[in-house]
């Protein structure tokens, strides 16, 4: 029995491992830039405060207002309705058909790429979100009163989120497994779980209602929401400003089972790169422990699949609560919980960097083909050809392998930096003397530098 | 620096020492074993000037597992396919078709200048048959 791990049914191409040399230059960076950072800091908090300065009142006026929000969720829900269609009408090649490129490619990768630098840009374009707010608006006219919903349990906080985060990777890697071989997710299942999801969704935010749903429990709102808090545009009250980037992100974790959250972004993408090199190995034994006990090799495989991705979540978040348990450890420190989740933020570029690290040159070559065969002819037919572009291919020379690795170890070394700032900033703010919270940061500097040295050591085996 | 801060930076310098030393000697003993042709039954060509390897597909599947073709960007890739089925092999990425007949074979040669990882396939069967590598 072979093992193919092809887990992305959209690649043609897949990326070399980063060389020895450049493994062992970005690990030194990391490290210096570490012991750096153990020596110049600053003493009072510079994060915490978001420094929000709004933009002009017309312009607020104009992307706020009714028109252009109504806009950006007819958008959301016709790219959701075409995805959809493309996926059960459309040609069953997964790299043929709009619905996998836009929902798994797009979507899900684009929006945290805009959403770092620009802030929340999902929310006006959420179509779940556009859906309920108008049904809640037709309501409200018909019934002369605003819905009721349920109180929202406050202890269950991002959890759904969390859990949803995993599904939804799970239903891309594992899912599409046949006859042993990971074959990827076909269109046809895509769309239905985009319509499981849809109905879902739509029940929850009637239960409990629609910003609710969205602040806590939709995954999407959730998780590009949280890569949002980097951005520097946000919006307060009825008007859009300008904020310090990366200060939202201090105020993020306040709703509980958001460390979750990270921790699941962080998991799941080191489970898709760690299958191709790192977890190689252990994967074949189980998957074939699992076939001598009689079990199919469909459900072996995604035994095996689901098996190591919680293994992932597992021990990121074991890395991650050592670290929050030395730090409790340091005279002066505040309760355990309120360490957990208030270093949680400090996480959220790291996570960002995985994805770029992983999904970059992907990315860069699937949205050639997002915006030539796939936009000319979604459904993958052959016979549209609606913006002449339906003959284009994807041109892999514009990516040198170099090219990528500099972009994968370079994404690492920034996410890096970041989150200790973020760490050491939070630490200042938590202690109030100066070289307790620099001792507490040896701790988180030791869990940044184990993410970030397995994060490089992914991609140095990789394919190898 | 405290006498505290450089116990620590010390401990973090050693263990980052061991660290990169282990993953090192990972790596070189992972690039020789796939030089080697290690991994899931699939087989290296070693690079021989002129050889032109050959994918033998039997029961509409590669003999020996799937087989591995690594070259530099430069080079000039060539292999043969001998299959007692007939069916279109396709070489991903370079975007690369021809039809071989049953009991047939057919010949690709082109450059080496797309890096990366491609899938050659069994374009009507969905058969992995080969792997091409292309090194920077």
């Amino acid at each position: 029995m072979s093992w193919l791990p092809f887990a992305h049914a959209l690649v043609a191409r897949q990326d070399l491992p980063v060389p020895a040399w450049l493994f062992a230059w970005g690990a030194s960076i990391v490290l210096i830039v570490s012991f750096f950072a153990l020596s110049v800091s600053w003493r009072a908090p510079r994060f915490e405060e978001d420094r929000w300065r709004p933009l002009g009142a017309g312009l607020s006026r104009a992307l706020l207002g009714l028109p252009v929000q109504a806009v950006c969720g007819l958008i959301g829900v016709f790219l959701l309705g075409l995805a959809i269609y493309a996926g059960l009408r459309g040609t069953e090649a997964p790299d043929r058909n709009f619905a996998l490129t836009f929902l798994y490619v797009t979507a899900w990768l684009g929006f945290p790429l805009f959403s770092v630098f620009l802030g929340d840009v999902f929310r006006p374009f959420n179509p779940w979100r556009a859906v309920g707010r108008a049904v809640g608006a037709g309501f409200t006219a018909l019934a002369g009163q605003r819905p009721a919903h349920l109180r929202y349990p406050e202890a269950l906080g991002r959890w759904p989120a969390a859990v949803g985060l995993i599904a939804v990777v799970w239903l891309e890697i594992v899912y599409g497994a046949s006859g042993g071989v990971a074959v990827g997710l076909s269109p046809h299942a895509a769309a239905v779980a985009a319509l499981v999801y849809s109905g879902y969704t739509l029940m929850m935010m009637a239960l409990f209602g629609v910003e609710q749903w969205c602040r806590t429990g939709e995954v999407f709102s959730v998780y590009f929401g949280m890569f949002g808090r980097l951005g520097c545009f946000g919006v307060e009250g009825d008007r859009l400003g300008f904020r310090r980037p990366f200060s939202a992100a201090t105020k993020w974790a306040t709703v509980p089972g958001s460390v979750a959250v990270v921790i699941a972004s962080i998991a799941t993408t080191s489970f898709d790169g760690a299958q191709e090199g790192a977890f190689k190995n252990a994967m074949e034994s189980t998957f074939e422990w699992f076939v001598d006990r009689g079990i199919g090799l469909t459900t072996a495989l995604r035994l095996t699949d689901t098996l190591f991705i919680l293994l992932c979540f597992a021990g990121v978040g074991l890395v991650y609560l050592i670290g929050v348990r030395g730090m409790a450890s340091v005279p002066g420190a505040p309760s355990f919980r309120k360490l957990r989740d208030g270093f949680a933020h400090t996480l959220i570029p790291i996570a960002f960097a995985y994805l770029v690290a992983h999904y970059f040159s992907l990315f860069v070559f699937q949205e050639q083909a997002q915006f030539t065969y796939l936009l000319s002819d979604p459904l993958g037919t052959g016979t549209t050809d609606l913006f002449g572009t339906a003959s284009s291919g994807i041109d892999f020379r514009l990516l040198s392998a170099n090219a990528i690795w500099y972009v994968q170890v370079g994404a690492l070394v920034v996410g890096h930096v970041i989150g200790l700032t973020l760490a050491h900033d939070r630490a200042t703010a938590y202690w109030g003397d100066y070289r307790q919270a620099a001792r507490s940061q040896y701790w988180m500097l030791a869990v940044m530098v184990a993410f970030t040295c397995f994060g490089l050591y992914l991609l140095s085996v990789a394919n190898a | 620096m405290s006498y505290a801060k450089r116990v620590f930076a010390v401990l973090l310098a050693v263990f980052a020492m061991a660290g990169l030393a282990a993953c090192g000697g990972d790596d070189s003993s992972d690039t020789g074993s796939a030089g080697n042709g290690g991994g899931s039954g699939g087989g290296t060509f070693t690079e021989v000037p002129n050889a032109e390897p050959t994918i033998t597909v039997k029961n509409g599947e590669p003999a020996g597992g799937v087989q591995e073709l690594e070259y530099s960007a430069g080079d000039q890739v060539r292999f043969k396919v001998d299959s007692d089925v007939a069916d279109e092999i396709h070489v991903h990425g370079y975007d690369l078709m021809k039809d071989v007949p049953a009991g047939g074979s057919v010949s690709f040669s082109f450059p080496a200048e797309i890096e990366g990882i491609f899938e050659v396939e069994l374009e009507g069967r969905k058969e992995q048959i080969a792997e091409l590598r292309v090194n920077p």
